[in-house]
């Protein structure tokens, strides 16, 4: 234990002291933030606008040139828009073209009568909602006109087309589509631990290797610890940098709630039991992948051959992951119901049918059973070939050979 | 603590590449594994530190089985390597660590070695940016830095420059006299004969020699004799087989010395009075103490 608790400490030194992981872990904190941050400004800004602020007040010059009169109260038909305008009467379409050219409009509409008309502009940008806001109140006042002429009340047609009904949702169960964000968060979240650190786990065995200090450490270490404490030190270090990723994004949230209207509120509130899950059979899952990157790590002597090596672990996984993408439309499935259970899914399995679908307690505590079983097996599997594989350099080792070999001893 | 080596067979593959080794060795006493490349000098000090499991053969301290985990041996493997990217002093600290020192005490015996050998002020330094000499001090000292009872060095010497060696020769000396138990592998003989008092000759996975080094001198120098006749005699052994053959067979020759093998029944005496009578005069006239090297080449060269 005390030899685990030593190797632990000092690969956990070697990930906070490692500058990459120092900058790579700073970066995504920044990021995550700016990504609440940034249209959380906006939409305060936004916001700010909507209640009255400078842009309201602006007043636009609009050039129009309505041969025909279509429009018989230009000022009723700008209060129609929802925006202030000017409007400057064109005699002609020349007229209405050299306004705008030359700055004194800033757009124009040339209206042969209300559903038909031209929308004449120098440069057109991205937020631009004045031919938009044209449209609307054209129809609108059409629609009224057509209405008044049947004899008909438009403004009570109105209001009766925009009656919404009045409903209550009662969810007996779990809400799927509620649920569907934060599950598929926590997926991802163990996706990229797993990719990123899988692939630092091997490194770090492969390099012991390669500088040839395996030779020492084998004699000074029982194996077991050693890949035990490389690997818990992995997982550590991924959940520090995880929890402090996610909250910079959670701080920077609280921050900036109001301006996102409580929009991410129910992606935060995660229930205990799917935390639960997450925890366990996240944990459990990472530690299983991270034993096999572990373990491959040890068949190869060079670094630059891991990635070949573990190619076969990182396509399991892919797998994994996509059949948990998959099975999130349908979390009661079969296919959710056995990978729930299979070692190499359940992580995901689990964790999706707690958070959106309905499962038994019997049936966390046998897949959590079969996981940690796996678990520790794969890691006693790992500190075998990585034992065996201590002094096989050059070319790397099959694992089936490397599994044959220490079913031989 | 006695270390007893007993039968040690091992084969890769098919091919069996010891073939019943077997040594014992003292605490405070050296023992030099002697042999050539290949021969299976490595491979027995990795059946002794577990690197490998022997096919066979069984290895003991004091009477019980040797379990490497159990004591403090400092060793020092044929393929050097540490962390280069690491602090000099921290891998030190982690290394004694490993092997049951508390924090405290690694500190003090790594910052203890790293003087000792010279390299303190390298403690902080990654240790990729030092010398391929002080990276090799950083070796020894990381195989000393736990206080070892057991000291197993492979092939020490190898790629020391002769200001390192005289260090490590020091520290290896020390070592003996602060009553630790040494074992040695190398095939510089010089240095095998510094310090061991018990040396074991492997050749293809066989032991061909093996006891106390001066006993193994003298029985290999029983009957032999180194004679002299002067730098101006041309061909000193030419000579002595012409007039000399119905006492001695000339057996080799070092410098202008030749070793000669008295015949039965022939005496110091008697050879010394028939070179005088044959005219001639020998300038040195002596018993002849083998070095390790000529019964190095004796027992092992001719089987390559």
């Amino acid at each position: 234990m005390k030899q685990f608790l030593t190797v632990l400490k000092f690969e956990l030194n070697n990930y906070f002291k490692n500058k990459s992981f120092i900058l790579t872990t700073v970066l995504l904190m920044v990021l995550a933030a700016g990504i609440i941050a940034v249209p959380g400004i906006i939409m305060s800004n936004d916001i700010s606008f909507g209640s009255g602020g400078e842009k309201e007040n602006e007043t636009e010059t609009v050039a129009l040139y309505d041969a025909d009169g279509s429009i018989e109260d230009p000022d009723s038909f700008a209060a129609a828009m929802g925006m202030n305008i000017k409007w400057m009467e064109c005699t002609d379409k020349s007229m209405l073209e050299d306004a705008v050219n030359d700055g004194k409009a800033e757009a124009g509409f040339i209206v042969e009568d209300l559903l038909h008309y031209t929308y004449v502009v120098e440069n057109r940008s991205m937020t631009d909602t004045l031919e938009a806001a044209f449209s609307q109140a054209a129809a609108s006042v059409y629609r009224a006109q057509i209405l008044e002429e049947q004899g008909l009340n438009a403004a009570e047609i109105e209001t009766l087309y925009q009656t919404q009904p009045e409903y209550e949702t009662q969810i007996l169960g779990k809400d799927s589509a509620g649920n569907y964000a934060y599950t598929y968060i926590l997926i991802m979240i163990l996706y990229f631990l797993l990719i990123f650190y899988g692939q630092m786990i091997a490194t770090s065995v492969t390099s012991e290797k390669s500088n040839r200090a395996i030779e020492i450490l084998v004699t000074s270490v029982d194996s077991n610890s050693l890949i035990f404490g490389k690997v818990f030190a992995g997982a550590i270090a991924g959940l520090i940098q995880c929890v402090l990723i996610l909250g910079s994004a959670v701080g920077a949230y609280q921050i900036f709630r109001e301006s996102w209207g409580g929009l991410l509120d129910s992606v935060l509130q995660i229930p205990v039991p799917v935390w639960v899950t997450f925890a366990t059979f996240g944990m459990m899952g990472y530690l299983l992948y991270a034993f096999c990157f572990g373990m491959l790590g040890a068949l190869v002597s060079k670094t630059e051959d891991i990635s070949k090596a573990a190619m076969p672990v990182t396509m399991i996984y892919l797998i994994s992951f996509f059949i948990a993408i998959y099975g999130m439309n349908d979390s009661d499935g079969i296919l959710m119901r056995v990978a729930s259970f299979v070692p190499f899914t359940s992580n995901n399995g689990m964790l999706i049918r707690v958070a959106m679908g309905s499962v038994e307690t019997w049936e966390i505590i046998i897949s959590g059973l079969i996981l940690a079983v796996s678990c520790v097996a794969a890691g006693i599997l790992a500190a075998k070939i990585f034992r065996f594989g201590t002094l096989m350099y050059g070319n790397p080792v099959k694992f089936s050979t490397a599994l044959k070999k220490i079913r031989e001893k | 603590m006695k270390l007893e080596v007993k039968d040690l067979r091992k084969s890769f593959g098919d091919k069996e590449v010891l073939h019943g080794i077997s040594f014992s060795i003292e605490s405070g006493k050296a023992l030099g594994l002697l042999g050539r490349n290949g021969a299976g000098k490595t491979t027995t000090i990795r059946i002794l530190m577990d690197v490998f499991r022997a096919n066979s053969g069984t290895v003991t301290v004091d009477g019980r089985p040797f379990h490497p985990k159990e004591f403090r041996i400092g060793y020092l493997p044929e393929e050097r390597g540490l962390y280069p990217k690491k602090g000099v002093l921290e891998q030190l600290i982690y290394l004694a660590s490993l092997r049951g020192c508390s924090r405290t005490a690694a500190r003090k015996q790594a910052v203890h070695w790293l003087k000792r050998l010279g390299v303190e002020e390298y403690a902080q330094r990654k240790l990729e940016t030092l010398s391929k000499g002080n990276q090799q001090k950083v070796q020894l000292a990381q195989t000393l830095v736990c206080n070892p009872d057991l000291v197993i060095l492979d092939e020490p010497f190898s790629g020391l420059d002769p200001v390192n060696s005289q260090i490590l020769k020091d520290v290896i000396k020390e070592q003996i006299e602060s009553g630790k138990l040494v074992i040695f592998s190398s095939h510089q003989m010089g240095y095998v004969e510094e310090f061991c008092e018990e040396i074991v000759l492997i050749n293809h996975g066989d032991i061909v020699l093996s006891g106390n080094l001066d006993q193994i001198k003298r029985e290999f120098g029983h009957n032999r004799l180194v004679i002299g006749l002067g730098p101006e005699c041309q061909e000193p052994e030419q000579l002595l087989r012409e007039n000399m053959s119905d006492l001695i067979d000339v057996t080799g020759r070092r410098k202008d010395q030749v070793i000669v093998k008295m015949k039965e029944g022939c005496t110091r005496e008697r050879l010394l009075a028939a070179l005088l009578e044959r005219k001639l005069i020998p300038e040195e006239f002596g018993n002849y103490e083998p070095s390790l090297t000529e019964i190095f080449v004796e027992r092992a060269g001719d089987q390559a």
